[in-house]
């Protein structure tokens, strides 16, 4: 008998997930030996792999940041993957405790841990769904109960867009979400980049992935740039994330060792 | 504390090197200038530790579990952390005291010792905590694999236009009720519906509405049959099954229920739709019976229903179905049977009313079944007909005929003509005259010798090219009478376009010249016929012709010829012939 389409997954924890590789780079113990077997190979590969998470991570932090300085307070963030240190709700409810964030993975396991991290949090809320699947995230119930679209939204799709391939259309799931979004919502944006990696160390990266549920898609800085079709780029546009609005400028040198590449778009009014 | 005369102590410098040092090691959700904010409070709980007497550990292991409370949780981190206080705090902060170096021993020990047990203690929690998701995420997949697997059970076995059990779960639940151990001696009962004409619906109102109303009975259907399982087989056919009966009398309830629940009008989309089901009706002991046999029957038993006419139900009946099983397996035997030769000739006189000449015979097929004996036609034209074996069969009758009707001539007298039926079927086939004409060619038998019967239903049909093939024969010189005139439609109209030579009229008119008084009326229907006949050139044979009464008053009516017992019983050809010679 073959499977119907809407039987569920199962929980396979002897296949590497990228939500807990993630956390392993970031230094967290959220993962499991085939996640760690997987994450060291990539460091084998790219050895970078650690600081690329970390730059990335700090890219997402500052971005917050800014929005919730620019006074946005509803944020939806799609591939949140493990959410332990520095996720955008511990960042956005700190400066304003009525910020309401609504997180997305595709990972059950992620979206279990996330359910119990947030658990008794009024204002933030996990929901399992595929960014290949704009509707129903859109359409979910959680993310119409936590997130008015009448009113600015800020639409987080850090460092998981290399593994949506172009057959996906990244393009046009990124315009899905754009028109539902009100005048005055930003798209912060991010995702491993190939500007200036060798061949070799291409191939190796998406070798590890391959072991993974997900494969690698990297693009250029043109085509990050095109992802970002209806929305104003914010300065410095799409950089090495290092380079996007650093703390310090010693923290920006060597950026393109990081490998991602990022920027925050504003939809004009 | 005391400051160091020599050197300027600068607290700022010794946090600002502590935070590059540890920078990029992990994550530290936090700007540089938190970092360093943060760094600077511990620079001042590790300087506050060197100099404090008695040398207390705690406060090492303090600072060392708050690098690890603030992400700052590598062994890299730990590394360069150690470094640079060993390097560097003494001389940034200016610190002086008695047994400085060995001070620091124990405090980059203890503050070691706290990142360690604090990282573990980390460690350990976040591996629970993930375990924890991945076994909740697996348990909430394996209820919604459950719960999908249930709704899979449920689709599989549900019919999705009307949500009723189909033909899968019927099945199950069948086998179930038969087979439940110690129900041997207990009743189960079926019953078999299907709507009357419900194409007429799909056809002229469109499947749409169909569907409408097929979802309208079988609602009607479950609410009506309570704890009775209503299924649907597929199209219009709904099955429902009683598991416990104390005999045919509750079945008969729950068909004449059923029944009442689809005639009841039904409005479909603005169209009030009426209509009616046939049920068969199988009620039988559990012992002994299986589900295959049970719905076979149930559903010979919906035929008999809808050949009665539908709108009723009816009863199983084992002989009737033992009959109807018989007929078949004669029907199938029928090729075999030609081929062994089993099938024979008799042939009853046509007689003509003005001198009593023998003018004709009709041919009618006998079968010698080695088990069942001789066989008339009744007993198996009827299903060679549906089956379509008669095509064969009467090819066969039709050679066998000309080839016998040949040899009478023989004896010099002049010879009857051979008068044989034609089926519907083989009228309607093409290549009719084709055969025809090779067999009188390869017997020599004249045309004028050979008349096909045909029945008023064969011209019923508007196909013209059966009328222009008994044309062609007519030509040939074939006689062509009409069979049974006068019960079927006895439509005049096609007796103007046929090339008909002959009329014979049912027997059915002639019985009633038996009696003088009831007989009236169709003796004038007779004398009509004759005289319609006579009018079109058309001569008349009356069938059915037993008594010398009946003889008497048909000639004098007119009638050309009969035929019957009063003239002779169908016979083998020589005693026939015997006759005339």
């Amino acid at each position: 008998m073959q499977r119907p389409d809407w039987a569920p997954d199962t929980i396979d924890i002897e296949r590497p997930s990228v939500a807990r590789m993630y956390d392993y780079y970031l230094g967290g113990s959220h993962n499991f030996a085939a996640d760690r077997a997987a994450a060291q190979a990539m460091v084998a590969a790219v050895p970078e792999a650690p600081l690329m998470a970390q730059a990335n991570r700090a890219f997402l932090r500052r971005a917050v940041h800014h929005l919730a300085d620019a006074g946005i307070r509803q944020f939806l963030d799609i591939g949140s993957g493990i959410p332990t240190v520095g996720n955008v709700h511990e960042i956005a409810q700190q400066l304003d405790p009525q910020s309401r964030v609504v997180y997305v993975d595709v990972d059950p396991v992620a979206v279990a841990h996330s359910r119990e991290i947030l658990a008794g949090n009024e204002q933030a809320a996990v929901v399992q769904e595929d960014l290949r699947n704009p509707e129903a995230i859109l359409a979910h119930p959680d993310v119409r109960k936590l997130l008015d679209l009448s009113q600015p939204v800020a639409v987080m799709v850090v460092a998981v867009l290399h593994f949506v391939s172009d057959d996906d259309r990244p393009a046009e799931l990124l315009r899905t979400l754009r028109d539902a979004l009100a005048p005055g919502s930003y798209l912060v944006l991010s995702q491993a980049s190939d500007d200036g990696r060798s061949e070799d160390e291409r191939a190796e990266a998406e070798r590890v992935y391959r072991r993974t549920d997900n494969p690698l898609w990297v693009r250029s800085r043109a085509e990050l740039t095109a992802l970002f079709d209806g929305f104003e780029l914010l300065d410095p546009g799409v950089v090495w994330v290092p380079e996007w609005r650093p703390d310090t400028p010693e923290s920006a040198e060597d950026a393109e060792r990081a490998v991602f590449m990022g920027g925050v778009g504003r939809l004009g009014d | 504390m005391t400051e160091s005369p020599g050197a300027t102590p600068c607290p700022g410098a010794f946090a600002r090197a502590w935070a590059k040092a540890v920078s990029g090691t992990s994550y530290l959700p936090m700007t540089q200038a938190q970092l360093e904010a943060l760094l600077d409070r511990l620079t001042g709980q590790l300087a506050g530790a060197l100099l404090t007497e008695p040398f207390d550990l705690r406060a090492g292991h303090r600072v060392g579990a708050e690098l690890v409370a603030a992400h700052i949780a590598s062994a890299e981190g730990l590394g360069r952390t150690v470094e640079v206080i060993q390097l560097r705090l003494v001389r940034d902060l200016g610190l002086v005291a008695e047994d400085v170096e060995d001070r620091m021993a124990r405090l980059l020990a203890a503050v070691a010792t706290g990142y360690a047990r604090a990282l573990r203690d980390r460690t350990l929690d976040e591996q629970e905590s993930i375990r924890r998701a991945a076994m909740r995420a697996r348990t909430q997949a394996e209820r919604a694999l459950r719960a999908s697997e249930a709704r899979f059970r449920h689709q599989a076995t549900h019919d999705p236009l009307t949500g009723l059990p189909n033909r899968t779960l019927f099945t199950e639940r069948l086998a179930a009720a038969l087979n439940e151990p110690g129900r041997g001696a207990q009743r189960v009962g079926v019953c078999f519906l299907d709507l009357d004409r419900f194409k007429v619906v799909n056809d002229t109102l469109g499947h749409q509405i169909g569907d409408l109303l097929l979802a309208t009975v079988a609602e009607r259907l479950r609410k009506a049959m309570g704890e009775h399982l209503v299924a649907r087989l597929g199209g219009d056919e709904f099955v429902i099954l009683v598991e416990h009966t104390a005999g045919t009398d509750d079945m008969v309830a729950v068909a004449e229920t059923a029944l009442a629940a689809v005639r009841t009008p039904a409005l479909v989309d603005g169209h009030e739709l009426q209509i009616s089901a046939s049920i068969g009706i199988v009620e039988r002991q559990v012992a002994g019976a299986n589900p295959t046999d049970l719905m076979r029957a149930a559903d010979s038993t919906l035929h008999w229903a809808k050949s009665a006419g539908g709108a009723r139900w009816s009863l199983y009946d084992a002989e009737r179905n033992q009959r109807e099983l018989a007929r078949y397996a004669l029907s199938a035997a029928i090729p075999a049977a030609l081929e062994r030769g089993e099938f024979y000739l008799d042939y009853q006189p046509l007689t003509s009313l003005r001198d009593g000449s023998l003018v004709g015979v009709e041919a009618l097929v006998r079968w010698r079944h080695p088990e069942l004996g001789v066989l008339r036609p009744d007993s198996f034209i009827g299903l060679a007909e549906e089956t379509g074996l008669i095509v064969q069969l009467g090819g066969w009758v039709l050679a066998e005929a000309c080839r016998e009707a040949e040899a009478w001539s023989a004896g010099g007298v002049a010879a009857p003509f051979v008068s044989v039926n034609l089926a519907v079927r083989q009228v309607h086939r093409p290549g009719l005259v084709q055969e025809v004409r090779a067999l009188l060619r390869q017997t020599g038998l004249p045309p004028e010798r050979l008349q096909l019967e045909i029945t008023e239903s064969t011209m019923m049909s508007t196909a013209e090219e059966p009328v222009r093939a008994l044309r062609v024969l007519a030509d040939l010189g074939v006689r062509i009478a009409i069979d049974d005139f006068g019960t079927g439609y006895s439509n005049l109209a096609y007796l103007r376009d046929l090339p008909v030579t002959e009329l014979k009229v049912a027997g059915e008119f002639v019985a009633g010249l038996r009696s003088p008084s009831v007989g009236r009326t169709d003796e004038r229907i007779l004398a009509s016929l004759v005289s319609l006949a006579h009018a079109l050139d058309l001569t008349v044979t009356a069938e059915g012709v037993e008594t010398a009464g009946q003889a008497e008053r048909l000639r004098a009516i007119g009638c050309d010829a009969a035929q019957g017992w009063h003239f002779g019983r169908p016979a083998p050809a020589d005693r026939i012939l015997a006759r005339i010679r």
